[in-house]
């Protein structure tokens, strides 16, 4: 009971009320059915966006929609996840409660981290990348390790540490290790490889030495949570301790949570989670349902898209997006809102005015005000002055002032055009009013409430305005009034003068116009009844449809947070839009917002950064978040199959020709609402135009080679043909299709074709040279051997020999008739033996014997018959011939030939003795041996003539058949 | 002067557990083996010469080996350089690891114990802390210990000549056996 007293002390002196009503919108997460009994004690994000979370079962990626369980063997370890950490490479590290370590590079395999000293044999509690590449941990029994230069060094109690069972441990600037044991803060760094330490405990102000954990904030503050007396934070420069909430009846704080430097969010053991607001120093106890009353939580994380997830000792997890409170069991049918100077929160209904006033930390009640009078109210607004502005339907104008309870009301009687009163909105002194019968500008006191007279100057259709029904009226930064009329566009009074814009840039023409804002740049932004969204930078209107991205045309409220977005407020949700980039944020049911169907214009500034939005169902409130925050879908290639075998697609990009079916699976990270993620995507180098898709999967089968390029983005990025995440691969040709491959090929087919086509040129050629020259030859030899003179001459020599000596005459003719048998049989054949030749000569000078006598000698060496060797058919005899034919025989001349073999050669000469009348000659016996011998062999054949000689080489032919 | 200290250091804690501690135990047959494996040579070398004691109340131990007791290496001058060039063993005669074992075990239960011994490893007079995970099979009123360590010869100031860089590792593998009794 001490315990609650102290609760309602505490709760009693906070000071703010509207931030303690409200509450976030949990979206619980399935776990799937393996691992429903998990206890799931820490989360922790990845750079790359994806949610990892440690249970006593495992450790889990979560991508949105499941939960992918990263076991390790049970060999090496019990799979109860105590610490999980990504280093500066992006290298994933795992401790587990019995003291295993393990690592997943970039492919996200887990693997044993293997050191020579072994693991802890106690719970590992943390990981910390310090600098000069020291690695730490800290474990629950044996201090805190670091590892250096391939060993793992130590520092425990023995050391100074204020304790071996380390709960948390931080890095918070350089390579100095803060870390949370039973006995306050060790500070740990190392100085020229030596230890030092340095301490932070009760003495120096901490309210508890147990610390549990601690988180930096972007200020240079550390916030620590202890186990007895909460939360405090240090200066980490002067080290002073500041303890916001004492005393603490909320049980150990487990975790610890900031939003934008100034919203901490407290995970306690006994109360679930709190929040502290720094502005206004408030807690607020955020578990309202009684069923997760007094939960134990875990562990409290806030991802990249300002989603706050929640660990506790219930089944489940859970998640809120901190944009986003709504306040439940609340009135209906909200007309108008209005947070006043203190951050008060006006609601008015049809049913009169309240405001929204809290009873204790658990409990806040709407309490009406001005119960007397029966007020329908459709617009609020409070003046410098402090005085409330109540418009009602048929009613007019009412002045409230709050603290003296005075109030007053206005008609048409007291110079306004019109009871109805649909929107009010002032600045300087002036208050205009936008009735269903034109604008009322008042000149606003402090005092009005005191007089009789308002002082007012009204503008309808026929001071200037295009209709009488205007729904909103809206002062920009420069002074202007902006008027939303009811079918005449938008209208400006400035000094005095209303312009009307019915008509937009491209001819549209603007309608009905309900609600009106402006960015931070001075651009005008108003929504009309069905034609979307328009933008006017004061020189022509810019639409912002459905094929913008815009949801749906419906839109009730326009509003400009403190950080210049613009908050679209339609039946479908809330569409948040950046005016710069008109890029479009959606939230609707996964934030909690769903059938809002709101009044047009139920939308108010609050406290700084806050908007409070009226629905029909309720109130909900939206924060500005200023810290940087992930805006689109974290798109990602997550696997890459080949032929259903998955590749690693970080290291290869290159395929060959075959290896070319490929199935990408891809995710795009939006915890917000996993659901509504659609993907975009094009195979640059094969699809022709982006695809529009809600799978996570995408096959192409029998890509031909090329380079290609997978983009994938989200749809819903304005700025859309603009990829989010790039693939580049590239499928290689097959090598007979390479070029290092063809040009060879080709270029030796075709040299070996022309050399092909070249030898067979070569060929034919030399045979029809050599037919001819064979035909000639013969010719040649049959015309000299049937030459008259020679027949003549040997018929003669038979005359004088047939008488003296008839035997010879017999001999003579039978060798006569051998030289013209081998003559006519060798004629035909392109070679013949070197021995038939000399035969043929043998028989051939046995006629010439006779005729000449011992005037002519023929010495044919007798080696020669050794001689293996080739002729052309009558070389020698043509030769021998020649000699006769060209030279005097006599008994003072007699003629010698000589045929002797030198070498590779037959050598015919004979002694030059020229005959004065030259024997007509076709020259062709020596040519056409010349000739044919060309054809037949590459050795040449030899001719020299001296003064007294003349000889002829002839080459010998190699008998290779033979 | 330093290693008169040493000396004492060493002597005072193995006395002093020999006198009052009875519980203490100590090493009765205990050696020292290393090897330097580099790319043109293996050079191997044992002690059998491994002196020291545990505390198990305490936790603490203390082991010391002569770097002269050293035996082995590919030739007698090569265990003369060992001495004299790199270990310079006439200026720090003696290799010490003394410090505490991180896991609490009662030793006096028999079993197979996978502990850490933290402590100041100091070789060639260079003091570095070390985590040497070791392997004890505790029996009764004995224990016996094996541990593999390496140690980078940087870290204990022992320099290698360029010319010799080929022929010694930088890294050194240790394995420590040791009987204790008590």
């Amino acid at each position: 009971m001490n315990c609650r007293s102290c609760h309602t002390i505490i709760t009693s002196l906070l000071l703010s009320i509207l931030s303690t009503a409200q509450v976030p919108h949990y979206t619980f997460h399935e776990i799937g059915e393996a691992h429903q009994r998990a206890q799931f004690t820490m989360v922790y994000q990845t750079t790359d966006g994806f949610l990892w979370f440690g249970s006593d079962q495992g450790l889990f990626q979560y991508d949105g929609f499941s939960f992918k369980p990263y076991l390790v063997p049970d060999s090496l370890s019990n799979n109860e996840v105590s610490a999980i950490y990504e280093d500066a490479r992006g290298g994933l590290w795992v401790g587990y409660q019995d003291g295993a370590i393990f690592h997943a590079g970039s492919s996200r395999q887990l693997k044993p981290w293997i050191i020579e000293e072994g693991w802890p044999k106690v719970p590992v509690t943390a990981f910390r990348e310090g600098d000069d590449q020291v690695f730490w941990f800290s474990t629950y029994g044996e201090g805190i390790y670091y590892y250096q230069n391939q060993h793992l060094y130590n520092i425990n109690t023995d050391d100074g540490l204020l304790g071996d069972d380390i709960y948390t441990m931080i890095k918070v600037d350089k390579n100095q290790m803060w870390v949370g044991t039973d006995g306050g803060i060790s500070i740990c760094a190392l100085k020229n490889g030596k230890k030092t330490l340095e301490h932070i405990t009760r003495e120096e102000g901490l309210p508890d030495d147990i610390v549990r954990t601690m988180l930096p904030d972007s200020q240079g503050n550390l916030w620590v949570g202890t186990y007895d007396r909460g939360f405090c934070y240090l200066d980490v420069q002067t080290r002073d301790v500041h303890v916001p909430v004492a005393p603490w009846p909320y049980g150990p704080v487990s975790s610890l949570e900031i939003f934008d430097g100034r919203e901490v969010w407290v995970g306690t053991e006994a109360e679930g989670v709190l929040r502290y607001c720094l502005q206004d120093s408030s807690l607020q106890i955020l578990e309202r349902e009684d069923q997760r009353r007094g939960s134990k939580i875990h562990d409290l994380h806030k991802d990249q898209e300002g989603n706050i997830w929640v660990l506790d000792n219930m089944e489940g997890i859970r998640s809120a997006n901190r944009r986003f409170e709504f306040i439940k069991k609340t009135l209906q049918n909200l007309q108008a809102v209005l947070v006043d100077h203190g951050g008060q929160l006006w609601l008015g209904t049809q049913r009169g005015l309240f405001t929204l006033e809290k009873e204790d930390a658990n409990q806040t009640i709407f309490k009406p005000h001005l119960e007397g009078t029966p007020l329908n109210i459709i617009s609020l607004f409070e003046d410098q002055f402090q005085n409330l502005w109540i418009g009602t339907f048929g009613n007019g104008l009412f002045c409230y002032h709050p603290s003296s309870q005075q109030l007053k009301q206005f008609t048409e009687k007291d110079g306004l055009t019109n009871s109805s009163i649909l929107s009010i909105d002032g600045v300087n002194g002036k208050v205009w009013l936008a009735t269903l019968g034109g604008v009322t500008e008042i000149d606003s006191e402090e005092n009005i409430l005191l007089q009789n007279q308002l002082a007012t100057k009204n503008y309808n259709l026929e001071g200037g305005l295009g209709t009488n029904f205007i729904y909103k009226v809206f002062v920009d930064s420069q002074g202007r009034t902006w008027f939303g009329t009811d079918g005449k566009g938008i209208s400006v009074l400035e000094n005095g003068t209303i312009i009307n814009y019915t008509v937009a840039a491209d001819s549209l023409p603007i309608r009905a116009v309900y609600s009106i804002t402006e960015d931070h740049r001075g651009h005008i932004w108003f929504s009309t009844a069905k034609e979307g969204l328009y933008e006017f930078d004061g020189k022509q209107f810019l639409p912002l449809g459905l094929e913008h991205g815009l949801r749906n045309l419906s839109i009730s409220s326009l509003i400009t947070d403190s950080k210049g977005n613009i908050l679209i407020i339609h039946p479908s949700g809330i569409d948040l839009l950046d005016p710069k980039t008109r890029h479009l944020i959606y939230f609707d049911e996964a934030v909690g917002i769903s059938d809002i169907d709101p009044h047009l214009n139920v939308v108010c500034q609050g406290t700084p950064g806050d908007i409070w939005i009226g629905a029909r169902n309720g109130v909900m409130r939206y924060s500005v978040l200023y810290e940087a925050l992930q805006t689109t879908p974290k798109v990602q290639l997550r696997g890459l199959s080949v032929f259903l075998a998955p590749v690693d697609f970080q290291e290869k990009n290159q395929f060959a020709y075959n290896e070319n079916n490929l199935i990408f699976d891809y995710v795009g990270l939006w915890y917000t609402d996993p659901a509504s993620v659609k993907y975009k995507y094009i195979l640059q180098g094969f699809d022709l135009d982006w695809i529009e898709s809600r799978d996570q999967q995408v096959t192409y089968s029998n890509l031909p080679p090329g380079d290609y390029a997978f983009k994938l983005t989200t749809v819903g990025n304005i700025a859309s043909e603009k990829a989010d995440y790039v693939y580049e691969f590239k499928v290689k040709r097959p090598f007979w299709q390479q070029w290092w491959f063809i040009i060879p090929v080709v270029l030796g087919g075709s040299l070996l074709i022309f050399w092909f086509i070249q030898q067979r040129e070569r060929r034919i050629q030399r045979e029809t040279l050599l037919k001819k020259e064979k035909v000639e030859s013969q010719f040649e030899a049959l015309k000299s051997q049937i030459n008259p003179h020679f027949l003549f001459n040997s018929f003669n020599t038979l005359i004088t020999i047939i008488e003296e000596n008839p035997e010879v005459a017999v001999a003579y003719v039978e060798k006569l008739s051998d030289f013209y048998r081998s003559i006519i049989q060798y004629r035909k054949k392109d070679v013949i033996a070197l021995q038939e030749e000399i035969e043929l000569v043998n028989h051939y000078a046995f006629l010439l014997e006779k005729r000449y006598g011992s005037n002519l000698s023929l010495v044919i060496h007798a080696e020669t018959d050794t001689i293996n060797g080739l002729v052309a058919p009558l070389t020698l005899q043509i030769l021998v011939e020649n000699a006769i034919k060209h030279n005097v025989i006599s008994k003072s001349k007699p003629l010698n030939i000589d045929i002797a073999i030198e070498k590779a050669f037959i050598k015919v000469s004979n002694n030059l003795q020229k005959k004065w009348t030259t024997v007509p000659s076709t020259g062709f016996g020596l040519q056409s041996i010349v000739n044919r011998y060309a054809l037949l062999t590459d050795k040449k054949v030899k001719i020299e003539e001296t003064e007294t000689a003349f000889n002829v080489w002839v080459p010998l032919i190699k008998n290779e058949k033979l | 002067m330093f290693r008169l200290y040493l000396n004492i250091i060493v002597f005072a804690l193995l006395t002093s557990f020999l006198q009052a501690q009875p519980s203490v135990y100590q090493i009765d047959k205990g050696s020292v083996y290393f090897v330097s494996e580099a790319p043109l040579e293996i050079i191997e070398a044992r002690s059998k010469d491994l002196r020291g004691a545990i505390d198990p109340e305490k936790r603490t131990f203390a082991f010391a080996v002569k770097m002269r007791s050293f035996q082995g290496f590919n030739s007698p001058l090569q265990r003369e350089h060992f001495n004299e060039n790199y270990m310079e063993s006439h200026r720090h005669p003696e290799a010490t690891f003394s410090g505490k074992i991180i896991e609490s075990i009662d030793f006096s239960e028999e079993g197979v114990y996978e502990i850490r011994a933290k402590g100041v490893l100091k070789l060639h007079g260079v003091e570095q802390e070390r985590i040497i995970k070791s392997t004890i099979v505790a029996g009764p009123d004995s224990l016996s210990i094996r541990s593999n360590f390496t140690i980078l010869l940087e870290e204990h100031d022992i320099s290698i000549p360029r010319i010799v860089y080929q022929k010694i590792a930088e890294e050194i593998k240790v394995q420590v056996t040791a009987e204790l009794t008590r």
